[in-house]
């Protein structure tokens, strides 16, 4: 993960911001500059909830490289209030009491590093609803 | 678009962690190897299927490469790179390289080099055929991907997690009577549960492992009474990617449209199939591809595998010479170790992996999590 690379992606990974299509509503994350279903270029930007539930997760024990200081973590596929499927990590909880179902939230967490001097990627994972 | 092509020769290296050879040497052997079967003469088109050797710092444009070592040139040459799909998106450019007239004789090439990276790096760049931006970054792998898929379809289906057994236990059957197999034994059931956790719930037992391989094939245009096996159909399907698909939805369309796109282009059904060899790259796209093409309905892959339909002598021999399970994945040669293998069936030659009076077989690989499916009919 090269710094600029990590830079460009500050919208999405820090503040999960995606795009909602000026002409067929359609709503992309992380942000397109085309659309998908239209083909139209004009977009609001648009910051999603944060907030959604566990639809399946697995506890990993082994990871690919730069992924290895978390194991085991929890990995799973969260549904997002507005319907947007992610893959992320479950934090703040022990990977065996993570359930289907669970609510959860948006955190910002260090996602990996790149061996001892490369650049540290932050950006979202996911922890149990503290406040409904 | 594929009917009226005939596979002349195949050649195909045992699946092995080769230390003394490289990308290009290995290449090189199952390509000699494919001449030699075809006893033809210099193609005038290479192409060469290759996932990863760029990513692992190995040699790209492999095709160039491997067209002067072989001493094949002048000749036009092409890579394919499409994850694990590649073998089979490299032969469906070799039929429309001869289809449309361009060339006579293409030797079509799928080499891969795993050996030489860490374990850790390796998934690093097989994850890289996933979404690089939301997956990939992430952490997720096409492993981790199998994970969450296998524990969904344990969930909504409601099965036990022993009944995935039968999926490699399929494998391993016919991977045990393969001599270019890297696993050569069957797999017993306290076996398969006493495999290590790679991601909860699935162990080292339910995913195929990475080798070193290459598997070569020479195509030309059909020539009345040559006996050789055809092309008789073909598709490649990309659909929307991402892993969430599959592991929420529990389907792949790509695989399902790719197949009957194919079956429909050669006329037959799939249970005209004598054998099939689908892309068991983890046992989740196993159980999935199984349901895709047809041989099981949604949820019963693994109820179908334990009542025996995939073994040789079953209702839909599957992974005849042990899948990529058994046999090794070398992910960029997957796809022409499937059509190679098929080969050697239908033309009666594959000795004690032989299925009886094999006349038709389905080939599928899969890339990118199943968003991409190749597949070929070939009798
Ligand atoms: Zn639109």
């Amino acid at each position: 993960m090269q710094i600029a690379k990590s830079w460009r992606q500050q919208p999405s990974n820090l503040r999960l911001e995606g795009t909602r299509c000026t002409r067929c509503d359609r709503l992309e994350f992380p942000a397109v500059i085309r659309c998908s279903a239209c083909g139209c270029t004009e977009f609001e930007i648009c910051q999603l909830s944060g907030k959604g539930e566990v639809v399946v997760a697995t506890t990993v024990f082994e990871a690919a490289r730069d992924f290895g200081e978390h194991v085991p973590y929890s990995a799973a596929i969260v549904k997002l209030a507005e319907g947007i499927h992610l893959a992320a990590m479950i934090t703040d909880v022990e990977p065996r009491d993570v359930y289907v179902g669970m609510k959860v939230e948006m955190v910002t967490r260090r996602i990996a590093a790149q061996g001892d001097k490369g650049p540290i990627l932050y950006a979202y994972k996911f922890a149990p609803l503290l406040m409904p | 678009m594929t009917t009226g092509i005939e596979i002349i020769g195949v050649g195909l290296t045992k699946s092995a962690e080769k230390w003394e050879m490289g990308l290009l040497d290995i290449a090189i052997r199952a390509a000699g190897k494919a001449l030699e079967d075809a006893q033809s003469e210099s193609p005038d088109a290479v192409v060469v299927a290759n996932a990863f050797g760029g990513a692992l710092g190995d040699q790209q444009n492999l095709a160039l490469h491997l067209a002067s070592g072989l001493g094949c040139c002048p000749v036009e040459t092409y890579c394919v790179a499409c994850d694990d799909a590649s073998g089979g998106a490299a032969v469906r450019l070799a039929c429309a390289l001869i289809s449309s007239g361009m060339h006579q004789t293409v030797l079509v090439v799928g080499a891969e080099k795993t050996s030489d990276a860490l374990p850790d790096m390796l998934e690093t760049v097989r994850a890289s055929g996933l979404d690089a931006g939301r997956e990939a970054s992430f952490g997720f792998s096409p492993t981790i991907a199998g994970a969450l898929g296998m524990q969904q379809y344990l969930n909504v289906y409601g099965l036990d997690k022993a009944l995935f057994f039968h999926i490699a236990k399929v494998a391993h059957e016919h991977g045990a009577t393969n001599r270019n197999a890297i696993f050569r034994w069957p797999l017993d059931e306290a076996q398969y549960l006493k495999s290590p956790i790679v991601a909860t719930p699935l162990s080292v037992c339910d995913t195929a492992p990475p080798c070193d391989g290459a598997a070569a094939v020479i195509l030309r245009k059909s020539k009345n009474g040559s006996g050789h096996i055809r092309i008789l159909g073909g598709a490649n399907v990309s659909r929307k990617r991402g892993i969430v698909h599959p592991i929420t939805e529990l389907t792949l369309p790509a695989a399902t449209e790719s197949a009957a796109m194919a079956l429909k282009e050669a006329g037959c059904d799939v249970a005209d199939m004598s054998l099939l060899e689908l892309h068991d790259s983890n046992a989740f796209l196993a159980a999935l591809s199984i349901e895709a093409v047809g041989l099981a309905k949604p949820g019963e892959a693994l109820h179908r595998a334990a009542d025996g339909d995939f073994s040789k002598d079953g209702k839909a021999p599957l992974w005849t010479f042990g899948g990529h399970k058994s046999r090794g994945l070398a992910p960029g040669a997957s796809g022409l170790y499937q059509v190679v293998e098929a080969v050697l069936n239908l033309r009666g030659d594959a000795q004690r992996n032989q299925v009886p009076s094999a006349t038709k077989a389905l080939v599928q690989c899969l890339g990118s999590f199943g968003a991409q499916a190749v597949t070929h009919i070939l009798g």
